[in-house]
């Protein structure tokens, strides 16, 4: 099977494996062949008939298209015969006969394959004088993307990637022959997670962002190689610059991690960056007014409070640091700190996980060499999109999926068994026996599995989970992959020991046992589940120091705002990813006004304090984090800088979670987070802001009938607090069950382990007129 | 939901004559073009819940294909051949006649929704050409006279079924066989007559 095949191109001798796509084969050997249509990632199609070339057959040669013609043993290819270039000049000829040729205001000229290629293969001249084919110039298919139809060649790749690798095709091409344009449904945008991606895979300038639309042109663009931090999936990103500004986020094909895609939140969240309502210089409240002051008067400050190494210290500290952050704050609590050392990360969500003696962990590459995947998790589509589309990936190459839970509804579709509510209760529990599960026995006993685990609410008891962990690891030969969804979780992990959730922060944090509280890039009040308790918490204490990039609900508590340089090129350090694979993060523009690196505003501190510490330089912490591991394999800068390491490496470290069990057998409500909420970051990109967060929950069928609810909108109501929303049916639910996305705000303010009223917006308004 | 109970019975009738719901596009589209004269945006959205796949992409299939019509149509659809069989055997001229007479260009239907015209390329009756379609009901051997005559006794008689054997008989002459048996039933919309789309009927 794993013979090789020996073709001949262009009188070179190459060799490839079988099956493979000519265009791919030659592609390995350095033999370039111009196309449009094909991409690696996508099934081909052999729309444009630019790569075609010629082969000889026994009827003598023939033009073939490289992209859709497989390799076989002695084939003879010639791709730059006299035939093949003329076929070349043909088809560019074609192809701009209606092309506007409007590249003085395309955002695309300058690295426009259509532009490169008429260059590079094409005839140079027209004959065609005709009137060319007139569209409506770029029209919206979505809030956040243009699509310009005259522009369009028709190669297929975005219709392509909404339908093979994203699943949502709401975008296909209409009409037939010389009229036909890709567009949307009426009235279906083009809704989709995944909708950059077309952007960047469109050989012209057909689709267009608003959010890069006339920013900047391609040879002004700085660019560097960095890795998103949005979520634990830790994708490949290539940021570009201009004047100081970010401007665009591309994907990077890292083929272990998320092959080129990216979700739209990290994609277009970096807007942020550019508001004018960023934090620029230290605040410190005085009489509840927030007053500028020199970073120096912080300093002095805080280091009358820590000089005498005395001071009880605890840390909050939120998931988009880099690892380096992570160890400063760390050696800080070594030196300082008198209270135990633990460290509260800003996860509701956070639970030991399953990392044991007895646990093989999975890398994401296992998804597709396993016989079936396990899901069990909070709603990977909303958490960790790009996940999801690995987990497409697998099911499309043959691998069983098994989905339990109503959390995990958008699976349930490309599923082969869904475990909804017959099988999970409305209290997130198990209740059939596992092993008699038709499918279960198919798919699972005995099987290579990778399971997906996590918890799917803040409120879920560990133990239901565990049930499905020990049953998957007795019963089969089980790979897990723990589902924390939260940005740099892992290199937490990796760098911290003994770590909590905001579960028992709540729980632990009082006045007697914390001097000094730093919360460093997080907003608990404003999304997590535990907001009142926290914010009660945070105004009972003294010396609260906030690190962030915008003052949101939780750092207006704070006693001093120090504004943060962004992990999204603003600063360098690594990142771990859910398979501990750590990466790069660079740095691409200055951060604004005073801002600073989390490390470096700690490094100062201790400096300022006249305490000497040997992690003085992002070099050293780098050093510091990986100290422990093989230095070979450790991925220190010198080492991920190789060319061979760009896309990370690997180190897997069983981390030390310490956060208790909640031990709530009975969950109330549902709450969880969708992909786009009003956190900070997002209300200040102009994109991400436009996507959604509207105020909504999702009932099961049962719901509807108890309060009797007709209009679509309701209130929910808990003691003196309301909030009206729309609400919508979810009939995978179980019938009493109430969803509420709490990355919204207000709608985290409930005390989700009381009853909360539900009141439909007829009734309530007639109650408001009496 | 813009489709009856009956249609939708119907629907889901054709969609078990396949493995996968959605090979039953192509029929259901036709149904479609049956209940409203062409391919409305509401039918698409029933069809794209019937079998299971985003709107946008049956809308793809239904503008693919010329004869599932994305405008309303009259009550018959004229097609008169435009190919080069006919074309010799002077299509041009019944082309024409028939234009004159209804008033209408390429593709268009006349206000009182009666007729709508087009000319098309080859309906496979070339051993009978010229040859004209009404509703899909092929007649053959046309004269500009004849056509002229047809559209008259459509226009006076508005039959709810249209026969393609006794249009031939009344309308027709040279025909490409003449050994097919000979069938009562006929279209009754301008969708082509199918039995198992029940777009077709027997004329008493």
């Amino acid at each position: 099977m794993n013979e090789k095949v020996n073709l001949n191109v262009n009188g070179i001798e190459i060799e490839s494996d079988p099956n493979k796509l000519l265009i791919e084969a030659c592609e390995d050997s350095g033999i370039h062949i111009p196309r449009f249509c094909w991409h690696k990632r996508l099934d081909p199609v052999g729309m444009c008939r630019m790569c075609l070339v010629e082969v000889e057959t026994p009827r003598g040669k023939m033009l073939v298209p490289s992209c859709t013609t497989e390799v076989s043993d002695e084939m003879v290819v010639d791709t730059e015969s006299d035939v093949v270039k003329k076929a070349q000049e043909g088809v560019l000829e074609f192809l701009l006969i209606n092309h506007p040729l409007d590249c003085p205001i395309c955002d695309k000229a300058g690295e426009c394959p259509l532009q490169d290629q008429t260059m590079a293969y094409g005839p140079g001249e027209s004959r065609f004088v005709e009137e060319k084919r007139h569209f409506e110039k770029p029209i919206n298919i979505s809030e956040i993307i243009l699509l310009d139809r005259e522009r369009c060649i028709l190669c297929a790749r975005c219709t392509r990637f909404s339908d093979e690798i994203s699943g949502d095709p709401l975008i296909e091409f209409i009409q037939r022959g010389n009229k036909t344009e890709v567009n949307t449904f009426p009235n279906e945008p083009f809704k989709s997670y995944f909708s950059g991606n077309t952007v960047q895979i469109c050989p012209v300038g057909a689709l267009t962002s608003t959010s890069y639309r006339f920013k900047a042109r391609p040879w002004d663009l700085k660019s560097t190689r960095s890795t998103c931090n949005g979520c634990s999936m830790g994708c490949s990103t290539e940021l570009n610059s201009s004047q100081n500004k970010m401007l665009r986020i591309l994907g990077v094909d890292n083929d272990t991690v998320n092959q080129g895609w990216l979700c739209d939140k990290g994609r277009y969240n970096f807007e942020y960056l550019n508001s004018d309502s960023r934090l620029k210089t230290p605040l410190k409240k005085i009489e509840n007014e927030l007053v500028e002051i020199e970073i120096q008067d912080v300093y002095s400050e805080l280091s009358e409070v820590i000089k005498d190494r005395q001071t009880k210290v605890n840390f909050l500290l939120g998931s988009n640091l880099t690892n380096e952050d992570y160890v400063a704050f760390r050696e800080f609590s070594e030196i300082i700190s008198q209270s135990e050392k633990c460290f509260y990360l800003n996860d509701d969500m956070l639970h030991p996980g399953f990392f044991g003696e007895n646990v093989e962990l999975a890398k994401v590459d296992d998804l597709n060499s396993s016989d079936a995947i396990v899901v069990w998790a909070e709603d990977l589509k909303e958490k960790i999109p790009v996940l999801y589309l690995r987990i497409r990936q697998a099911v499309k190459n043959g691998v069983k999926l098994v989905v339990f839970g109503h959390t995990n509804e958008t699976l349930s579709d490309i599923a082969d068994v869904f475990y909804g509510k017959e099988t999970v209760s409305e209290n997130f529990e198990i209740v059939k026996d596992i092993s008699k599960l038709k499918e279960i026995k198919e798919y699972v006993i005995g099987k290579n599995i990778t399971a997906i685990l996590g918890k799917s609410t803040p409120h879920q008891s560990d133990k239901s989970v565990t049930k499905l962990f020990e049953f998957l690891n007795s019963n089969s030969n089980s790979k897990v992959l723990n589902a924390y969804s939260k940005g740099n979780t892992y290199g937490a992990f990796q760098t911290l020991e003994n770590v909590k959730g905001l579960n028992d922060f709540v729980n632990d944090i009082s006045e007697e046992n914390t001097d000094l509280l730093f919360i460093v890039g997080a907003d608990p009040v404003g999304r997590s589940v535990y907001s009142n308790q926290i914010k009660s918490i945070i105004e009972g204490l003294d010396k609260v120091v906030a690190l962030d990039n915008f003052n949101h609900e939780t750092s207006e508590l704070a006693n001093f705002l120090i504004p943060m340089s962004s992990t999204l090129g603003e600063k360098e350090g690594t990142f771990t990813n859910i398979e501990f694979r750590t990466s790069r993060i660079d740095k691409l523009v200055p951060s604004p006004g005073q801002t600073v690196s989390d490390w470096e505003f700690i490094t100062s501190l201790m400096n300022f304090a006249g305490l000497t510490v040997e992690t003085n330089s992002l070099e050293s912490l780098n050093k510091k984090a990986y100290e422990n591991l093989d230095p070979s394999l450790s991925p220190v800068f010198d080492n991920l800088d190789k060319p061979s390491n760009l896309d990370g490496m690997v180190n897997v470290s069983k981390p030390k979670i310490s956060s208790t069990d909640n031990n709530s057998n009975e969950v109330k409500f549902f709450t969880g987070e969708k992909l786009y909420g009003d956190s900070a970051t997002e209300r200040h990109s102009d994109s991400i802001s436009l996507l959604g967060s509207k105020k909504y929950i999702e009932v099961g069928e049962g719901v509807i009938e108890k309060y009797n609810l007709t209009s679509g909108k309701c209130t929910l109501i808990q003691d003196e607090f309301e909030v009206a929303v729309s609400y919508e049916v979810n009939k995978s639910f179980p019938n009493d069950l109430i969803y509420i996305p709490t990355n919204r705000r207000e709608l985290n303010k409930f005390d989700f382990s009381r009853e909360i009223m539900i009141i439909p917006s007829l009734v309530k308004e007639a109650l408001d007129v009496n | 939901m813009s489709w009856d109970d009956k249609l939708l019975k119907q629907a889901k009738k054709i969609i078990k004559l396949y493995p996968q719901k959605r090979s039953a596009l192509g029929p259901l589209l036709h149904l479609a073009q049956s209940k409203d004269g062409y391919i409305s945006d509401d039918s698409i959205t029933v069809i794209s819940e019937l079998v299971g796949i985003t709107e946008v992409q049956v809308k793809s299939v239904s503008t693919f294909y010329s004869m599932y019509k994305q405008e309303p149509t009259g009550k018959y659809l004229l097609s008169v051949c435009k190919s080069i069989s006919c074309e010799i055997n002077n299509s041009s001229e019944v082309i024409n006649k028939v234009q004159e007479f209804t008033g209408l260009n390429n593709n268009e239907t006349d206000e009182e929704e009666l007729f709508t015209f087009e000319a098309v390329e080859c309906i496979g009756a070339c051993g009978g050409a010229p040859a004209v379609q009404v509703n899909y009901e092929t007649v053959e051997g046309v004269t500009p006279e004849n056509a002229i005559n047809l559209c008259k006794w459509l226009k006076e008689t508005k039959p709810d079924v249209v026969v393609a054997d006794e249009m031939q008989e009344n309308f027709g002459g040279i025909k490409s066989f003449d050994w097919a048996i000979q069938d009562n039933s006929g279209a009754t919309s301008t969708a082509p007559g199918f039995q198992t789309l029940k777009t077709t009927k027997v004329k008493k």
